[in-house]
Order: C-alpha cells, then structure tokens, then sequence
C-alpha cells in the first residue's frame, strides 16, 4: 500500500514537471520573445512533434530515422558486449594473477581519462573510414569504466563468502562464477549503468563527427540536421535520443536490478 | 585413545602471525590433538588463544607448520569433509535462497537429482525446524534463522567433522539457548563429530562431550571428558564443580 502510494507521487510530480516545462517552452515560442531567431531557437510544440512524424515518414536521403536508429544500435550492441566480455575478462584475469592486476589497473586508469572523440583521428588513421570505427569506440567507452567496477566489486566481495564457496570445494573460474559474480552483482550493475550511458554518448559523438555512408547512423542525422537548418527536426532527433534512454534505462537495467540486488535484499 | 578410533588429527601445528617482522607472533605453537569419531569437543579459551585460527587451519583456510590429518589423510586445503559455520550471520550466500544456499554445495558434490535435492534440503531443514522457509532470501530471516539454515548446510553435506566457530556469540540469550538445545539434539541423533569455539563455560559444559580450555599460544591447559548426563542444566550433578574447574583454568 505504502509502496503504491509512493508510486503514484512519484509519477505526479514527474507529470506536473514535464507538462509544466512544456508549457512554458510553448509559451516562449508563441511569444516569440526571442525575436527574430525565435523559430529556430524555440520551434513550437506543433512543429516539433510534425517534425518527429517527418522524422520517421520521410526522414534524410530517402531513409526513415528507424534506418539510422536501427544502425546506431546495431554498433552499439556489437560494442556493448564485447567490451562487457573484454571487461570481464580483464577483471576476472586480474583476480588470478598480481601482475596482470597491477598493469590491468594502470591501464584502466590511463584509458578511462583518454575521452573516445580524442581517439577518433588515430582510430581513423589505422581503420579508415568504417563502421568497426564507430565500434571500436564503443569499446573503448563501456570497457573501462565497467572493467574498473567490476574489479572494484570483486576486491570487496566479502571474505566469508569466499571462504564459504572454497569450504564447498569450489576455487578459481567455479569460484569467480559461483561467489565473485554474484557477490559484485551490485557493482557490475553500476558499471552497466556508467557504461551504458558512456558508450551511449560516445556513439552519437562519433556519428556527428564522421558519419559512415554505409551504416549511417542517429548521430549522422541530427548532424544532416543541424547542417540543413532543420531546428524543429533536431529537436525532434533530440527527443528520440532521449527516449531510446529512457528506454534502456527502465526497459532493460531497471529489471535486471530488480531481479538481483533488489531481490537479494543486497541494495534497496 | 587409540590410533584408529581417532577421525582428526592435529599434529606438532604451528602458526606464527607476521613472520620476520616487529611484530612476530606465535599464535598456536606446537599443538596436537586427536578428536574421536562422534564426539563434540568444545574448545574454550580467552580472547587471543588462538582457537579460532587453530580452527582455521583444520578447515584449511590459513597455512601453517605442522600436519592436519582427516581419518589419516593430509589434509592443506579447505574441502567438504570438514564444514564450517561461522560466527558470522552473513556466511549464507544472499543471492540464493535458504534452499538453494543448501543445495548449491550438494550439486557442486554432483548430486544432480532434484528430487534428492529437495528431500535433502527439506530434511534438513525440518531438522532446525525451519520448514516452510525453503523460498526466503537470508535478508528476510533473523540471526538465529540464518544460523540455523548455516547448520542446516552443515548436515546436509553430511561432513566427516562440522567445524563451528563462536556460531551463537552473536545471538540474544534466549535464542541462544534454544539453538544450544536444538544442536544437542541433532548432535545426539545425526552421529556427527562436531568442534565446537566457545568464550562461554555454560555453553561447554550443555553441549560438550569432551571440553578443552586453551591458553597463550595454544596450549592445552585441560582436556577432559565431560561426564555431566545431557540435557545438563544448571541443577545437574556436578555442574558447579566441573564450571569452577573450567573457570579457574580459563582465568588463571
């Protein structure tokens, strides 16, 4: 009941939120307060939301924004998950072997500092101009910041239950699979989360600076936009961004919380 | 006692804290020690004696001088023949259930069959009367349930000797009491040799069948066999001289 009631204030005061920002954005572009730049600065709701239509209908260079969202994910799971296994596997050989854990933490940190885009030219100069570019990015953004967590999440699983799982026979990968996981569930959650948000940013950077005619992009079309003076389809472009988050972040990493740490009792 | 009778042995085993520093200590040295097949041996000892690290090293978990022998075999590393329960509520597995924190080990023992399994866990757990809590997360019992389910694991992995350290030091008086009954009870019905770490001379004396008061470094002031008939209470025969005894021992 409790619970419920939370709930429901919750979703208000996001709702009274929203409507009362909109509201007051579509208040400045009706008055045109911003004088004659007004209607690529503030288009109003109407234009916007006819644009997000056009956006998917028409969309850019004889393609539906689906076209370019569908690509931008596409890379961006192919990333995602080999940087989540690469991180895995770096974390996991740093629990066996000292050395490998005193490089592997010096890498990670010198990596996780070097932001993508400042890559991209170097990146460019040995790929070329391809998609595994925007990939390999991908990479690079989600692999050290999970990698650094998971590490963090396995040095403090807490010793009984290491002593635990070795007391019932198990020891090295059954002991990183059976204790050491799920132990540092909460901290692989978070790096998720810090990862996911990274390699999110880092793919639309990359698409904005250098599109790939073979597997144009989101972040290609808003750039078309914004060369095109589209404001009200920028926005648009906008929009979508932000609800593809949203939708990750409710749809995907809320429910893997809720089915571990939450259950578990390990985080509230 | 004879050899043969004996299912552990502790042989010439010592252990010293921060070798070749400052700091240098001798936590157990050169103790020995033979524990019979059934029998409940409760290790008293004050703070710093070394009991737990003496227990430690039977269960594998620390290096040390010496030799630890399980029905005459070596034994280095932790393994199911000698299972610990902690003094530590938090020794279950949080992300599993009680009844999988019970199965778990037994499928690492290649019991595959559910419906053992499920006879197993039930068993047990019947055992420290927690039936019905099968489908609970450890964060929803209390200490007491969470230490009943730790013996509830113990049992089920039917070990050569259950190794507890201090298991009740953190439960209110009451609780522990009821749990010092229950353990006597499934100590006398399930055959088991169990080595028990105590600070609390009543606890000794209501669960023992052998009691040992250790001092600095380990060493063995009285090893003595306890006569006093179970369930002991307080009015029992020779309750109050065997409590003087350990307590003189203990603090001298």
């Amino acid at each position: 009941m409790e619970d419920k009631k939370r709930w429901a204030h919750t979703l208000a005061a996001r709702v009274i939120f929203v409507a009362a920002f909109l509201g007051l954005w579509e208040y400045v572009a009706k008055s045109g307060m911003m004088g004659e730049k007004s209607e690529l600065i503030f288009p109003s709701l109407e234009v916007i939301g006819g644009a997000l239509v056009k956006n998917f209908v028409q969309g850019y260079a004889g393609m539906s924004l689906w076209v370019y969202i569908g690509n931008s994910m596409r890379l961006l799971l192919e990333g995602l998950l080999i940087g989540i296994i690469l991180a895995f596997l770096l974390s996991g050989l740093s629990m066996v072997s000292r050395v490998f854990y005193d490089i592997c933490n010096l890498v990670i940190s010198v990596f996780d500092l070097l932001p993508g885009v400042a890559l991209l030219p170097v990146v460019i100069i040995i790929f070329g101009v391809k998609p595994g570019v925007i990939v390999f990015l991908v990479i690079h953004a989600v692999l050290w910041p999970m990698a650094r967590n998971v590490l963090d999440g396995f040095l403090a699983v807490p010793r009984i239950y290491i002593e635990a799982g070795q007391n019932m026979g198990l020891k090295g990968a059954s002991l990183l699979w059976g204790v050491y996981i799920p132990a540092a569930t909460s901290y692989i959650v978070s790096g998720l989360k810090v990862g996911w948000a990274r390699a999110w940013r880092g793919l639309i950077s990359a698409e904005m600076i250098f599109g790939v005619a073979s597997c144009p992009g989101i972040g290609l079309f808003i750039n078309q936009m914004r060369t095109n003076m589209n404001n009200a389809e920028m926005y648009a472009t906008l929009v979508v961004i932000i609800i593809i988050g949203l939708v990750v972040q409710y749809g995907v990493l809320s429910p893997i919380e809720k089915c571990t740490v939450k259950k578990w009792g390990m985080s509230r | 006692m004879k050899k043969e009778e004996a299912i552990l042995e502790v042989q010439n085993l010592s252990k010293v804290f921060d070798a070749n520093t400052d700091n240098e200590k001798d936590v157990l040295k050169d103790v020995s020690l033979q524990v019979a097949r059934n029998e409940f041996l409760c290790i008293l000892g004050p703070s710093g004696c070394g009991k737990t690290t003496l227990l430690r090293c039977i269960a594998g978990f620390e290096g040390y001088e010496g030799s630890v022998l399980v029905n005459g075999q070596e034994r280095r590393l932790p393994g199911t023949d000698r299972i610990m329960v902690f003094q530590d509520f938090n020794q279950l597995f949080p992300w599993k259930t009680v009844e999988k924190n019970i199965q778990y080990p037994l499928k690492r023992q290649g019991i595959r069959d559910k419906a053992m399994l499920k006879e197993r866990s039930e068993d047990v757990l019947q055992k420290v009367k927690l039936s019905g809590y099968e489908k609970y997360y450890p964060y929803q019992l209390s200490g007491g349930m969470k230490q009943r389910v730790a013996i509830a694991k113990a049992l089920a992995l039917k070990p050569e000797i259950i190794l507890m350290d201090e298991p009740f030091a953190a439960l209110d008086a009451m609780t522990r009491n009821e749990l010092q009954d229950e353990l006597m009870r499934i100590s006398l019905e399930e055959k088991c040799t169990i080595i028990f770490i105590t600070h609390n001379i009543q606890e000794a004396i209501v669960l023992g069948t052998r009691i040992l008061v250790l001092a600095q470094e380990g060493k063995i002031v009285v090893d003595e066999k306890n006569r006093i008939e179970k369930p002991v209470t307080p009015a029992s025969e020779g309750y109050g001289a065997t409590w003087e005894r350990l307590h003189s021992a203990l603090y001298q």
